[in-house]
């Protein structure tokens, strides 16, 4: 018997004494191949069986692939460069030092604020990551298809169009459409109108959210047919809020009057009489609750409507800091239902009040380049915390000398201390590391090792990050 | 930033910790040696009995300290001997960045409570530096002496030789009762039936083995089940042929090192046999997983650069879990240069770092071709050694493919050959070509260590 015929002879006996071993029987007499080498003895043929079975089915038998076997296609490459090499491992910890997703986010978002993107070993978003920036949109519908079982991607052209949504998936469509919307408003608002009914209620959501950019007149007519005819409420919602922001609030209801009812408008000043808002202080709990539904209810027009101001009065006539949650509820109002302009007026007068927790209730909605200014303005003249300052200056902020605002001496001051400890003010360095320029990232980092701070301290390692990543980023 | 030696002999806890500090406070004992720029932090690797080096760390402000040892000393004797060498200046502290593993524990420090001040009074007992110097003469044996020590170890040596030859035929009893009373039954019941013949086997001195059968039923779970019948047949079958060769050579070092314990550090490198490999090396994966035997093991599997010698590395360490979570030693993708000693065996694996340098010019260096073909690599270490569970394999040019349950395939770009992967080999690895892939094989499934692609290095999923 050749040595082939033999080891096929052997492969097709295998399965019957694995069969027989698995029930409890010998097995020995079914090898007959392998008399010679099992012997007389019973108990010893089954052991000098096993370890031969055992040689050959390791050696020979592995699992056979299946017949339907796919590629997954290649990750695509982003339109902004992965972070050089060296800083790999800096940003490697980072991620892993980031407790929570907020913060991780945080770290993607400030890495595309300068212009790069993450190593897709280190880091890369689910499909349904919203929040990851709109340069990742690749690697989410990469996600997305993988998951789905799919192999190739669809062509996609560059420019969305009615004809070609279908092609892209969706957080490649969603980038698409925020460029539309920057470059051409109107065609945008278009092409939602078309294919807006044939997406669920929670991507419609988050389509129609995307006409915050650039909002204008032109987009009443359809926000007005989704407040109307939208299936979903949340929809609905979005839709009477974006309105509201263009002043074409919903008709002022028997509520409104109600709301109205916890105000009053007073004059004050001999010479110069200016309006001042009176506040009827609630005096029940169930008054405190009913106030707060109504603001929650309302929007910023019909509130000062039903005062008999304009909103850009009411906002000026607001007295500050009398009523907390009044304040909040005013704040709340404005954000979700005031116009650009409404919203500026708003945060240069909160601004100069010491009202952090305002201005960054109001920052999601300012640009860059104001939040970095309102930012800098707090840490100079109120002396809020970096962490807070953070918070309100978003991750494109590029403080020139964050570290000479009284927040940085007392972190300074807090190193010093003898009773210092090595996870101190972590957060406070981390935000830090986010705010600077890259310039004062360097020089706050001499300062801090200066001050006796090891070079090598985790803590710095934000600040360390933005140091050594060149500024590639979009300035505003 | 100085410090004084009085500050070691303050720092010990006792005269003995002093005494093994000045043992260690030689520059052949360490590499790795440096500093910040600011000269508050030190380091170093020192050379332990394990495989792996102890990473060695302090902070001279506070004289704050870690060791990656086991020891339940604080400070151990390593951080006594990187004190002693700063505070003599034995070898220069080249000021550098501070890698990574003395970030990672300035992050994890309790703070400067946690150290003891320089001043503070000493914890236990006299201890003197003069004495701990001092190299005490060897007292002349007797003759006789020797003769009688000599003939107790080879007695002992019978001994033990003696007990795991009843445990091997207690073992092979126990694998015929299997196949007896049938592997369906020993597959339902596997990890009660396993531990009863392994605490037969620590009895027996096979330590070793006893280890394997342990983590025999965790192997077998891996499997799909239809595929466990089998398995058993090749896990039972690798026992029977490791007590058949254990019984044929009871001596040979690399059978006594399956079945019973290794051998020391100090036996490894004084073996003229056990070769000795300088080279770059990549780190290619780390692994701290505690057994079911209690014990914590850490491996670190490392690739070998050049264009020949063993292809691979593993340093093996175990020790007890109750000694604490211990840090890791490496950071996988780390490269150096340096030497290895392999216990000696027909395809040498296991191995100990002998020295590790300084130098760093190993970052060009591309990962070499596969040495052989594929199947070749599959099965012949199983000829010189049938019972090995896990062979490491470097793969050509592949990616990995997914079937329609949605579990990983490694397929080669010239489609010959496709493994089955362990895990679910996810993001880039799924993604983009591999064009070297490092792998343990265990018969049944690839574990992917690392991979290189045109993204660059990708890491597994050990």
């Amino acid at each position: 018997m050749s040595e082939t015929a033999k080891a096929e002879e052997i492969f097709e006996t295998m399965g019957a004494i694995v069969t027989r071993w698995t029930m409890g029987s010998t097995a020995a007499s079914a090898a007959s191949f392998w008399r010679t080498e099992l012997g007389d003895d019973p108990v010893e043929a089954e052991l000098r069986l096993l370890a031969l079975s055992g040689q050959f089915l390791g050696a020979t038998v592995m699992a056979e692939a299946p017949s339907t076997l796919r590629i997954l296609p290649d990750i695509p490459t982003l339109a902004l460069p992965t972070v050089p090499e060296a800083l790999r491992p800096l940003v490697c910890r980072i991620l892993a030092a980031s407790k929570d997703t907020v913060s991780r986010t945080e770290l993607v978002h400030f890495l595309a604020a300068r212009g790069w993107t993450t190593h897709p070993a280190d880091w890369m978003p689910d499909a349904s990551d919203e929040d990851a920036p709109d340069v990742y949109a690749l690697w989410r519908d990469w996600a997305a298809f993988t998951a789905a079982g799919e192999t190739t991607r669809r062509q996609t052209g560059d420019q969305l169009t009615a004809d070609n949504w279908d092609d892209f998936w969706p957080a490649a469509r969603k980038a698409a459409l925020i460029g539309l919307r920057r470059r051409d408003p109107s065609a945008a608002r278009a092409l939602l109108e078309a294919k807006l009914g044939s997406e669920n209620a929670e991507a419609r959501l988050r389509l129609v959210s995307l006409l915050s950019e650039r909002l204008s007149g032109d987009d009443v007519a359809f926000l007005e047919s989704l407040a109307a005819n939208d299936r979903a409420p949340k929809v609905k919602a979005l839709a009477t809020s974006m309105l509201a922001r263009l002043g074409h609030g919903p008709a002022a209801g028997e509520d409104i009057a109600e709301l109205a009812g916890f105000f009053a408008v007073k004059t004050k000043g001999l010479l110069r009489r200016s309006r001042v808002i009176d506040f009827q202080t609630p005096k029940t709990p169930a008054q405190w609750q009913r106030r707060k539904a109504l603001l929650d209810g309302t929007d910023l027009t019909s509130f000062a409507g039903a005062l008999g101001l304009t909103p850009q009065d009411l906002i000026a006539a607001w007295d500050w800091h009398v009523d907390p949650a009044a304040d909040a509820g005013l704040i709340k109002l404005i954000v979700e239902t005031g116009t650009d302009a409404q919203l500026a007026q708003a945060a240069g007068v909160v601004s100069e009040l010491d009202a952090t927790g305002l201005i960054a209730a109001l920052a999601p909605r300012l640009g860059p380049a104001e939040r970095a200014r309102f930012a800098a303005a707090g840490l100079r003249a109120h002396g809020i915390g970096f962490e807070m300052a953070q918070v309100i200056a978003g991750v494109a902020a590029r403080l020139d000398d964050p570290l000479a605002a009284p927040s940085g001496a007392k972190l300074l001051a807090g190193i010093r201390r003898d009773d210092a400890k090595p996870s101190d003010h972590a957060g406070e360095f981390r935000a830090l590391g986010l705010l600077a320029s890259q310039t004062a990232a360097q020089q706050t980092l001499q300062r801090l090792t200066a001050a006796g701070l090891l070079q090598g301290d985790p803590r710095l390692d934000m600040l360390r990050l933005n140091a050594a990543l060149d500024d590639e980023g979009e300035k505003s | 930033m100085a410090i004084g030696l009085k500050a070691v002999e303050q720092l010990a806890t006792d005269q003995s910790s002093l005494k093994a500090a000045a043992g260690l406070a030689k520059p052949a004992k360490w590499s790795g040696v440096g500093g910040s720029a600011d000269g508050a932090l030190i380091w170093g690797e020192c050379a332990g009995s394990g495989a792996n080096p102890y990473r060695v760390m302090a902070d001279l402000r506070d004289l704050g300290n870690k060791c990656t040892c086991p020891s339940r000393k604080f400070p151990c004797k390593h951080v006594l001997g990187l004190l002693w060498l700063n505070a003599e200046s034995i070898v220069p502290f080249v000021p550098a960045d501070t890698p990574a593993w003395v970030s990672d524990w300035l992050g994890r420090r309790r703070g400067p409570s946690a150290a003891r001040p320089p001043g503070a009074a000493a914890p236990s007992g006299e201890k003197d530096l003069h004495v701990a110097r001092n190299v005490e003469p060897e007292a002349v044996e007797d003759p006789k002496d020797i003769a009688r020590r000599e003939a107790q170890a080879a007695k002992r040596n019978e001994d033990t030789e003696r007990a795991i030859l009843d445990a091997l035929d207690a073992l092979e009893q126990w694998i015929g009762d299997q196949l007896r009373l049938g592997l369906s039954g020993f597959i339902d019941d596997a990890t009660a039936r396993c531990r009863r013949i392994a605490a037969r086997l620590v009895d027996g001195k096979a330590a070793a083995l006893a280890g394997r059968i342990d983590e025999l039923p965790a192997r077998l779970l891996a499997l799909a089940a239809g595929d466990r019948p089998r398995g058993t047949v090749v896990e039972l079958a690798k026992l029977v042929l490791l007590a058949r060769a254990f019984r044929a050579t009871p001596r040979d070092a690399e059978i006594r090192r399956a079945v019973a314990t290794s051998e020391t550090r100090e036996t490894v490198l004084a073996d003229p046999r056990a070769p000795r490999i300088d080279a770059p090396w990549e780190v290619l994966a780390e692994q701290v997983q505690t057994r079911r035997d209690g014990l914590v093991s850490q491996t670190t599997w490392l690739l070998n650069l050049a264009t020949s010698g063993p292809r691979f590395a593993i340093l093996l360490d175990f020790f007890p879990a109750s000694a604490g979570r211990r840090g890791s030693v490496f950071t996988p993708g780390e490269r150096f240069q340096g030497e290895l000693v392999f216990y000696p065996s027909q395809q040498p694996f296991r191995a100990l770092l002998v020295r590790r340098d300084a130098a760093d010019d190993t970052s060009a260096l591309e990962w070499p071709v596969p040495d052989g073909s594929l199947s070749d690599a599959l099965t012949r270490p199983l000829l010189a050694e049938p019972w090995a569970i896990e062979l490491p394999l470097l793969l050509p040019q592949g990616r990995i493919a997914r079937d329609d349950s949605g579990s990983a395939w490694w397929r080669s770009a010239d489609g010959t050959a496709t493994l089955p992967v362990a895990g679910n080999a996810e993001g880039l690895l799924s993604g983009t070509e591999l064009t070297r892939t490092a792998a343990i094989w265990s018969g049944n499934r690839l574990t992917i260590l690392a991979a290189q692609s045109t993204w660059g290095r990708i890491g597994g999923h050990v």
